[in-house]
């Protein structure tokens, strides 16, 4: 068996005796059961599976359980509580940002990546930041409305 | 007051501002931000073992053998396998229709890539998919049909030997052609949409286990419509619609992908009874992009006779749809030709038409009715069609539609293919769209130039959109599926609380709140206090499913009904309890009120259930639950239309467009929420535009497809989708409850239109055309540089 990889999820330590080329996401979803990230391509191409690796957003279903020892892996269900939401959860409730939701999981964390790098973006900021995060009932616009709420407060039309 | 009474404290708002036509937010989407959905994958149940298959690598080709390696045999399964599981047959009723039958397994060819052969399963779906590579073919490849005009041609390699040709149907409408043939224009094109995949971010799948103790094969499957694959699996592995239950849990988008009885389904649900655990497959995106259903690819030659002030005589038009190499359950390979058929004329008035339709076979993977279904080629021929009349009569684009458009003061109008088209105000629709972008302004700066080189290009579309058909319409396809009322149920818990049965299914359109609405509207209830029970063939009545933007009628008719009746038996109990008499109490904000005082809804429950004994003897039996049926005073449909305008700039070196504004002027009827519309519109915008400019399925000479990932096959995103002015003009429908139309696919059927003629208008002078969607830079300056050759050697 393989020497088993130490990384922390949502604060707690873990460790997998599994094939470092394990792609993350299905150690996150198979092994913990976390549903938050979701699997949408295999390719790193939707997003739809993206976490925060040390902070930063990265795409489990192409991040090898090799890559994440030793660091930091944030989920969507690491990010608030149940009584407080993180705030960019809360902007995305309060500016119906979801459709069928699948997408969100990535929305939502490529854009806590984001404004922690870009705390006050422009709307053209925010599309190119959200470029590859790929949405297809099409709720772009109220996303990006609910980035520019998280960045600033109340929402702009 | 009752604790029961406290709990109708939830939330700020009265009652009454929840009800129909409230902006209110949805109740999705808390569960949604926070990763606490359930879709198909999050589902895992004990000892599940996960499925991968050995699909077709070839088009068309005849199976010699399949070589399954001893160790594998009894955890690998081919149709030999497969006791007593019927192919799926998708059959429609109309004369002339050659049935397809799609064995679950092949046998005997494969006639798509992707076609199912072999079903291997394991502890992981890795260790699955490794065991599917030890599956040797031994394939004699055929002649691979990749074009539907091909196809269609004598001598045609047949993907169905015994029927001769390639055709599933072909159909004629003619009439009185031969009156328009005189008329002093006549413009011809031949327009063309891509194959296009739906592309949910969440594919396909299922969790299928049988469970003893009920006897019962239990679906968790993504499904659009649980009672109709229900009805399919039954067919297709010879049980009782009874022995089988479907729950579709969340479901991560569909847009019509998720409308189909699935080979896999069927599969899946013959292996969990052999093997007796929990099975599992999982769609990939490969598995979408390539094997599973396509949908929309059209093929238009339509010609427009017309007087000179653009007044239409008649349209001419012979359109092909490649339906694929099976016909789909339930919709079946023809019904998007048959609307082609039906729908052509769109919103104009005109008295001689003419449209011949193929659904071809080919070799390539079904058709599914994507979002607008038919609507957005056909709006995407005739209107660009129409633009190349106006362009030809020196006309600008609106005069010739506002010619042509049918009236107020005509509704409701039966239009020559007989559609009643139900309420509205079309010219108005355009007139408003026309104001909204500033058409005298844009058309001012297009006369000016552009510094940058690039050209700036108007364009228009309109359309009106058929939804919630039902019955008659039906019918007459007579496809495995024909809607007849939709029913719905309503039953106040002990404490008070409203929940609502409905048999369709959301995958996104926000029907938790939406129906809790119509509730609210009638019984006063709390939306907060309202639970949609839906996805689950156990837990409530039969529906066809959500397709055809029809849910929101239907099953909002039904839970209207439904909740009618109940305020009824409500109001009934209440007087009791007023002691007074049924005639001198009213429901009103959830209360029961008379001459004297009133109770609270949940007062009433909790006496109908836990104080029976306060009862007359004489009480209504039937207690408060109630299952009511609905279809609206005529069932062919609601009509809702749109405007839309849209301005780019066209790179006519590069071929670049760019989206510089965008109006949508639409008419849904009364909005039960106009954020939730919204929400669809934008959506159905997001997806038009992926139509127009990117989305598009190639296929090579072999019937290979080639686009693979979702780097191939492009999908708009964030930069892409621009912020629409969105204007309502909420017409009532005189047939429905509350005047509701549907609404869910209008976004996606004008954009292509609308964006093409916008490019067309941009290149006029340099005289290229665009008459292929999707408009790709590559096309664009194609096309510029052959009209710039063509004009050098007229030179």
């Amino acid at each position: 068996m393989s020497e088993p990889v130490q990384f922390q999820v949502n604060g707690t330590a873990h460790a997998f005796a599994l094939p470092r080329s394990t792609p993350l996401i299905y150690v996150l979803r198979n092994d913990l059961g976390l549903n938050g990230p979701k699997f949408g391509c295999g390719l790193g191409e939707c997003g739809a599976c993206t976490v925060l690796m040390d902070g930063v957003a990265a795409r489990s279903c192409v991040t090898t359980l090799g890559t994440a020892e030793g660091r930091a892996i944030t989920t969507l269900e690491g990010l608030g509580t149940l009584a407080a939401p993180h705030p960019v959860q809360a902007a995305f409730i309060a500016e119906q940002a979801a459709q069928c939701g699948y997408c969100l999981n990535g929305m939502i964390m490529t854009t806590v990546a984001f404004l922690a790098r870009t705390p006050s973006p422009t709307e053209d900021e925010v599309r190119a930041a959200l470029r590859y995060n790929l949405c297809r009932c099409g709720t772009h616009v109220e996303i990006l409305r609910a980035v520019m709420r998280a960045a600033h407060g109340e929402a702009s039309e | 007051m009752s604790e029961t009474q406290a709990h109708e404290g939830v939330g700020a708002r009265l009652p009454r501002q929840e009800g129909v036509g409230a902006r209110l937010p949805r109740k999705e989407d808390d569960r949604l931000m926070r990763g606490r959905g359930q879709f198909i994958a999050d589902i895992r149940m004990t000892g599940m073992q996960d499925v991968a298959f050995v699909r077709s690598p070839l088009a068309h080709a005849r199976i010699r053998g399949i070589h399954v390696p001893d160790d594998l045999k009894d955890r690998v399964f081919t149709a030999a396998d497969l006791d007593g599981v019927k192919p799926i047959r998708a059959v429609s009723g109309l004369p002339g229709f050659k049935v397809s039958e799609q064995p679950v397994l092949a046998t005997g060819k494969v006639r798509q890539v992707g076609e199912l052969i072999a079903m291997c399963v394991a502890d992981t779906r890795a260790e699955a998919e490794d065991m599917a590579a030890r599956v040797e073919l031994d394939l004699e490849e055929l002649p691979a049909l990749h074009d539907m005009l091909e196809a269609r041609k004598p001598g045609a390699p047949l993907v169905h030997e015994h029927w001769g040709d390639n055709v599933f149907l072909e159909s004629l409408v003619n009439i009185n052609i031969e009156a328009a043939f005189d008329a002093p224009v006549k413009v011809s094109r031949t327009i063309s949409t891509a194959r296009q995949c739906m592309a949910p971010i969440e594919g396909r799948g299922a969790v299928i286990h049988f469970d003893h103790r009920c006897d019962q094969l239990v679906v968790h499957t993504a499904s659009q419509m649980p009672h109709i694959v229900r009805s399919g699996l039954s067919e297709c592995l010879q049980m009782e619609e009874g022995q089988i239950r479907i729950i579709s849990p969340d479901v991560g988008g569909g847009f019509g992908y998720k409308a189909i009885l699935l080979a896999e389904e069927v599969c899946l649900g013959w292996l969990a009874q052999k093997l007796r655990r929990p099975v599992r497959w999982l769609e990939d995106r490969r598995e979408h992009l390539t094997a599973n259903a396509n949908c929309r690819e059209h093929h238009y030659e339509i010609t427009l006779y017309a007087e000179r002030d653009g007044t239409l005589r008649g349209i001419d038009c012979e359109a092909s749809v490649d339906s694929g190499a099976y016909s789909a359950y339930p919709f079946s390979a023809c019904l998007e030709a048959a609307q082609v058929a039906s729908i052509l004329p769109g919103p104009y008035d005109f008295p001689a038409y003419r449209c011949r339709t193929w659904s071809v076979a080919t070799n390539k993977c079904p058709i599914l009715p994507y979002r607008g279904v038919a609507r957005t080629g056909v709006c995407f021929a005739l209107e660009v069609a129409l633009d190349a009349l106006a362009a030809e009569l020196g006309l600008p684009p609106e005069v010739v539609r506002l010619k042509n458009l049918v009236r107020p003061e005509q509704m409701p109008f039966d239009n020559i293919t007989n559609k009643h088209f139900d309420s509205g105000d079309y010219p108005q629709a355009l007139h408003r769209a026309l104001d909204a972008i500033k058409a005298d302004t844009v058309r001012a700066r297009q006369t000016a130039g552009e510094r940058d080189g690039r050209r700036i290009g108007l364009g228009l579309s309109i359309y009106c959109e058929q939804a919630a058909h039902g019955t008659s319409v039906y019918s007459g396809w007579g496809i495995p599926m024909v809607p007849g009322h939709e029913q719905a149920g309503a039953r106040l818990t002990p404490d008070g609380g409203l929940e609502l049965r409905i048999g369709a299914h959301s995958h996104g359109q926000g029907l938790e709140t939406t129906l809790a609405q119509v509730a609210c509207e009638i019984l006063g209830i709390p939306v907060a206090r309202t639970r949609l029970v839906h996805g689950d063939t156990a837990m409530t009545p039969y529906s066809t499913g959500s397709w055809g933007s029809r849910v929101m009628v239907m099953a909002g008719g039904a839970v209207a009904t439904a909740c009618t009746e109940l305020a009824e038996r409500v109001r009934r109990i209440g007087a009791h309890m007023l002691q007074a008499r049924l005639d001198e109490v009213r429901l009103e904000n959830g209360r029961v009120v008379g001459p004297a005082g009133d109770v609270t809804i949940s007062q009433v429950a909790h006496t109908w259930y836990r104080r029976p004994q306060d009862l007359p003897a004489d009480v209504d039996p039937h207690g408060l639950e109630v299952t009511a049926g609905y279809k609206p005073q005529r069932d062919s449909g609601t009509f809702s239309y749109a405007a839309h305008a849209v301005v780019v700039a066209v790179d006519p070196e590069l071929g670049e467009v760019e989206i510089l504004d965008y109006v949508i002027v639409e008419d849904g009827g009364t909005l039960v929420n106009p954020m939730v519309v919204d929400g669809q519109i934008l959506g159905g915008l997001a997806q038009g535009i992926g139509t127009a400019l990117y989305e598009e399925m190639p296929f090579d000479t072999s019937g290979q497809p080639l686009a693979s990932t979702l780097a191939d096959y492009l999908l708009p995103g964030a930069p892409e989708v621009p912020l629409p002015f969105i204007d309502h003009m909420a017409t009532p429908s005189p047939y429905t409850a509350f005047g509701v139309k549907g609404i869910g696919e209008g976004g996606a059927i004008a954009p292509p239109a609308a964006i093409a003629n916008a490019i067309n208008d941009a290149l006029r002078p340099v005289g290229a055309e665009m008459l292929r969607a999707p408009v790709t830079p590559r096309r664009i300056v194609e096309s510029v540089l052959k009209a710039r050759a063509n004009r050098r050697s007229a030179a």
